[in-house]
């Protein structure tokens, strides 16, 4: 189980990655995932340029083939991460959504 | 630099149910203190490296657990550096006889993988990645396969350069008896297999493995021999990134392996061009590709074509992999990294059978932890 303390901690990094836009700089389709994704596969991960200067990686959710290229506009959203199981708390993270 | 390696040896890789890790080690040790011609009492310290014997077997201490399962009372610790945990635990015998605290040091790999289920190995291994990776649901193939996309995308590299990388080490596996797949495979039963990460499919992929490696490293020569070639360890380097992919300036190349490579020529007074035979981490086969390049044995772009064409097969040079890599041979994460020196050490040695390079003189492993943020390269030469 995800510890609810780091879930709470790590909560507070969030709100600083909400609605930043970017480019794709490469992405897969993850068929085989680990613990916690199961119900989620398969799914994209995309690695980001984003315009403040960082790179980050994440889900890409709401796409459509024509989105999963390389250069292709994306903005984070705020979503769902993993499984928490019966009793865990249920972990929020950041997304990616073409635009 | 110049430690003496007295003897080497692995277990078989694979899928190995019926053998406990404390009998994979027993094994591998036993065959390469024999080979060393010391006695037990000579072994001074223990190094042990190995990734997930805590997360997935509840066993921590390996230490001191091997050390009494070896009756070795010694010195005994456990280095861990993801999938560079092996060539972490040689980096730091050598470090420990290059300190003089030590004349005479064993270091073990061992990983045992395939008693858990492939989710629970998929989210064990990601405890080498970063948490923004865990969050997204990354898995060690997605990593790889970003990298290969943008590889493909800045190099033109295609799928079939890719599977070609794992012909070829089936083709050496299929030579080695100690490997996980001994069978030739062919382009296009890589090209049709399934989809992990696209676009790497099953047979781009190591797999998950058991195994075991040792080798006895000393200040000293061997006194007594009767194969006269002794090999010695002439350069070690770690070199280290930021954990997760996205910091990396580069999504094509580990920079890592390139600041340890150089470092690493640089220690034992050689250029790239020097080397006969070479154990890359292959752990996909992208990461083979990206290794030729980062390793200077072809220009950025270049390495596919040359892959392609034969060069780095048994009868090229330099050749890559003659155990089959990561990719055939099996990769038991914590081995890996010692079962490339072992492999060396038998081509220096002359004692590699029907995957022999003939006249191998000098050899280079690379051993990458996480998706590079660890590299760790040893030289290693004959006299």
């Amino acid at each position: 189980m995800l510890s609810p303390v780091k879930i709470w901690r790590n909560q507070k990094k969030i709100q600083k990655l909400l609605n930043l836009h970017g480019r794709i700089l490469s992405w897969t389709k993850i068929y085989v995932p680990p613990l916690g994704f199961e119900s989620q596969a398969p799914y994209v991960i995309v690695v980001v340029a984003l315009d403040s200067g960082i790179n980050y990686t994440a889900q890409l959710v709401d796409w459509e083939e024509k989105h999963l290229v390389i250069g292709q506009a994306v903005k984070t959203v705020l979503r769902r991460t993993r499984d928490p199981g019966e009793e865990g708390v249920i972990p929020y993270g950041i997304k990616f959504k073409p635009l | 630099m110049k430690i003496a390696v007295l003897g080497a040896a692995t277990t078989k890789f694979g899928e190995l149910w019926h053998i406990s890790p404390r009998d994979l080690v027993k094994e591998a040790v036993s065959e390469a203190l024999d080979q060393s011609g010391c006695s037990r009492s000579q072994i001074e310290a223990i190094f042990v490296g190995n990734m997930l014997s805590g997360v997935l077997g509840g066993q921590e201490n390996l230490g001191a657990f091997f050390a009494e399962e070896l009756n070795l009372p010694v010195s005994a610790m456990k280095v861990e550096g993801a999938c560079a945990s092996g060539g972490l635990a040689v980096h730091a015998g050598v470090m420990a006889i290059t300190s003089s605290l030590y004349q005479t040091i064993l270091v073990v790999g061992v990983e045992k993988m395939t008693d858990h289920k492939p989710e629970e190995v998929a989210k064990s291994l990601m405890g080498a990645g970063s948490d923004v990776e865990r969050q997204a649901g990354a898995t060690f193939p997605g990593l790889y396969a970003l990298m290969a996309r943008a590889h493909m995308k800045k190099y033109g590299t295609t799928e079939k350069d890719m599977a070609s990388v794992a012909v070829k080490n089936h083709y050496h596996a299929s030579l080695n008896s100690h490997a996980q797949f001994t069978r030739p495979i062919t382009l296009e039963q890589v090209l049709t297999s399934s989809i992990v990460a696209s676009p790497l499919k099953l047979l781009d992929c190591s797999p998950i493995s058991d195994g075991a490696a040792a080798v006895v490293l000393s200040k000293n020569k061997k006194q007594k021999t009767k194969n006269k070639k002794q090999v010695y360890i002439t350069a070690s380097v770690v070199a280290t990134d930021s954990l997760g992919l996205a910091e990396r300036q580069d999504l094509t190349t580990i920079d890592a392996a390139v600041r340890a490579a150089k470092k690493a020529y640089k220690m034992a007074g050689i250029t790239p061009g020097d080397i006969d035979v070479a154990e890359v981490h292959d752990c996909f086969t992208i990461a083979e590709i990206i290794a030729m390049e980062d390793l200077g044995f072809f220009k950025k772009g270049k390495a596919a074509a040359s892959i392609r064409e034969g060069k780095t097969t048994l009868g090229g040079r330099p050749v890559i992999n003659t155990s089959g890599g990561l990719k055939a041979c099996g990769h038991p994460v914590g081995a890996t990294g010692v079962k490339q020196i072992v492999e060396i050490y038998k081509q220096l040695k002359g004692t590699a059978g029907k995957k022999q390079v003939k006249g191998a003189k000098i050899g280079l492993t690379h051993n990458v932890g996480g998706s590079g943020a660890t590299a760790v390269i040893h030289i290693l030469r004959r006299d």
